[in-house]
């Protein structure tokens, strides 16, 4: 482990009941690397972004955040810190309007401050940098999904992370609207310079964004290499496509 | 982009102007002689707008239904009693003693939300209505607190109009800081965790909203208020009795009056408190007592089944529509 990794994880394992949803599994991420989380439906990807967010906590395992210990906090402080996340099937506080939902995390997220008139303000730059800003006095229910998962991506972004876990952003969107939203995480990654954490099934997007790729199968590691090396890797293959061809 | 783009200046204005006059206008009602019924009914009014409006602290904001605040209420009026019977102070000195009594309101709100905070939805709800029992039943078994035979305060030595424009005005007065406190936290950081909480705990947490903190400060807070008003009633009546300041009818009440009037706002409790008091009294001295009952109860039923939101909401809601 090199001691300019961001987040690190040690040999991470979470059961539920009898199903092990990740075993032994460990990883790194730095400042400025976007690492992308690959593997078939239920691999433990999710699972793994819970553990770190602190909804769940590992069986045993430990997690670090810049050399701290947040395996056992809980998620109000490891999102203080600076680790935000965006939800898989999204969660936008219905309620509220687009520059509140944002605005919340402004004011609480990492370095956050009181004034609410000026968290707007700042709430609506990050809505005009994700490309919302049209909308920023709708109410989430008059969004259609790809502008849910901007929403999603804005608010994790508004609390000024240091790492920011992104939880397939790319699902059920078309292909411009992907190039799009890969343009995003790069504008993310400049702009913010951020450790980014990309769960994706989308192919292009794991290719064309990702600096270094882990392949996760039944919660167990397969690889971490890039992106070519991770797609040619025999294991990778058979996890997608079946035993028969690996291989080939 | 215009820096008023986010702010509701205008509106900000019209309340800055309104409000103040509105307040001088009530301060004065009671020196213009009118009925001694009248000032009583008005004291209740400020009484239910005070309890509903801190209720909408952690009932509203944050999506917490207690059902049992009137325990702070009755924590109140007791420890106001026993404050004066200990020390055996004159009424004005004892009313002193709901400030205190306020934040032993608090103090239990803290103790007890500590572990009921952790649950939510019915179970809140429930555990709150167990609590308001549980400290009915404690204090009717207490031999020190007068048990179930209440406890008597000491009466102020005037005449009933000037006794009661005392009390109006005390009461005016805590209902005026309730409902500024509940003004001043639904524009605050403070508020927005709240409204996150109520959306959604769980992404409140993700967004770094320390929510078991939240939660437990606006209780604490929702208890004070409700205490420091349990204190001036029992002044007030110069008698309590467990069955009326722990009375749970006065729970659920709150609970209506706040949801009446729309619960996200800190305008809604005061419209709910203020409607909803005049339809009862209304209604109990024009027909029958059991009839109101009734009449009361459907009226609150069409509200919550066609108007989730409070009467509040619909009709901004239906006026959006035709400026549209
Ligand atoms: N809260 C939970 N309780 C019980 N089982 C769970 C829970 N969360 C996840 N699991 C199980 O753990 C396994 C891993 O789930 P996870 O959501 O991490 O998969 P995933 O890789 O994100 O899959 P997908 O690509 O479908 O999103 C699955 O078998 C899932 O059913
Ligand atoms: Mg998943």
């Amino acid at each position: 482990m090199s001691l300019s990794a961001t987040l690190t994880g040690h040999d991470i394992d979470k059961s539920f009941g009898g199903l092990k949803a990740l075993s032994k599994f460990s990883f790194e991420v730095k400042a400025g690397e976007i690492l992308g989380l690959i593997g078939p439906n239920g691999s433990g990807k999710t699972t793994l972004f819970n553990l770190i967010s602190g909804l769940f906590h590992p069986d045993s395992g430990k997690i670090e955040f810049e050399g701290a210990n947040i395996t056992h906090e809980s998620p109000h402080l490891i999102a203080s810190l600076g680790v935000a996340r965006t939800f898989q099937i999204v969660r936008p506080l219905r309620d509220l309007d687009l520059i509140e939902n944002v605005a919340i995390a402004v004011v609480y997220g990492r370095n956050g401050i009181s004034q609410m008139q000026v968290a707007r303000a700042k709430a609506f730059e990050i809505l005009e940098f994700t490309g919302l800003s049209h909308r920023a006095r709708r109410y989430p229910g008059e969004l259609a999904l790809e502008d849910l998962k901007r929403l999603e991506v804005a608010r994790a972004l508004a609390s000024n992370p240091k790492v920011l876990l992104l939880d397939e952003v790319f699902a059920g969107l078309n292909p411009k609207e992907i190039s799009t939203a890969i343009e995003l995480v790069y504008k993310i990654k400049e702009t913010y310079r951020v450790a980014i954490i990309m769960i994706e099934h989308v192919m292009k997007a794991i290719m064309t964004a990702c600096s270094r790729v882990i392949a996760l199968h039944h919660g167990v590691k397969l690889c971490d290499a890039s992106p070519m090396d991770v797609a040619n890797h025999p294991e990778v293959i058979r996890a997608y496509l079946g035993a028969g061809y690996a291989g080939n | 982009m215009k820096s008023d783009q986010f702010s509701s200046t205008n509106s900000n204005r019209l309340y800055q102007m309104i409000i103040p006059i509105v307040l001088v206008g009530l301060a004065l009602f009671p020196f213009s002689e009118p009925p001694v019924y009248f000032i009583s009914f008005v004291f209740w009014i400020f009484l239910y707008v005070c309890l509903s409006s801190s209720w909408n602290l952690i009932g509203g904001y944050a999506g917490y239904l207690s059902f049992g605040h009137v325990a702070f209420f009755g924590i109140g009026a007791y420890a106001t009693a026993m404050f004066g019977k200990i020390f055996s102070l004159s009424v004005s000195l004892t009313l002193l003693g709901t400030i205190p009594a306020g934040l032993i309101a608090s103090l239990i709100a803290i103790i007890v939300g500590y572990p009921c905070l952790r649950l939510r939805g019915p179970y809140f709800a429930v555990i709150t209505l167990c609590f308001a029992f549980v400290s009915q039943l404690t204090v009717k078994n207490l031999e020190i607190l007068g048990g179930a035979d209440g406890l008597w305060l000491k009466t102020m030595d005037v005449s009933v109009e000037i006794n009661r424009t005392i009390f109006y005005e005390l009461m005016l007065a805590l209902t005026s800081v309730t409902v500024l406190v509940s003004f001043l936290v639904g524009r605050s950081k403070f508020g927005a965790g709240l409204r996150a909480i109520k959306e959604d705990e769980e992404v409140a947490q993700t967004m770094a909203v320390n929510a078991p903190r939240l939660k437990i400060t606006a209780f604490a807070l929702s208890a004070f208020f409700p205490g420091v008003a349990g204190g001036i009633y029992a002044c007030y009546l110069s008698y309590i009795h467990p069955d009326v300041v722990f009375d749970v009818n006065m729970s659920i009440l709150q609970v209506l009056m706040a949801l009446f009037g729309g619960a996200s706002s800190w305008i809604g409790p005061v419209v709910g408190a203020v409607s909803l008091t005049v339809v009862n009294e209304g209604l109990s001295t024009f027909v029958k007592a059991e009839l109101a009952r009734i009449i009361y109860g459907c009226l609150f039923i069409v509200v919550i089944v066609f108007m989730p939101n409070g009467i509040l909401e619909f009709f901004s809601r239906r006026t959006k529509r035709i400026d549209n």
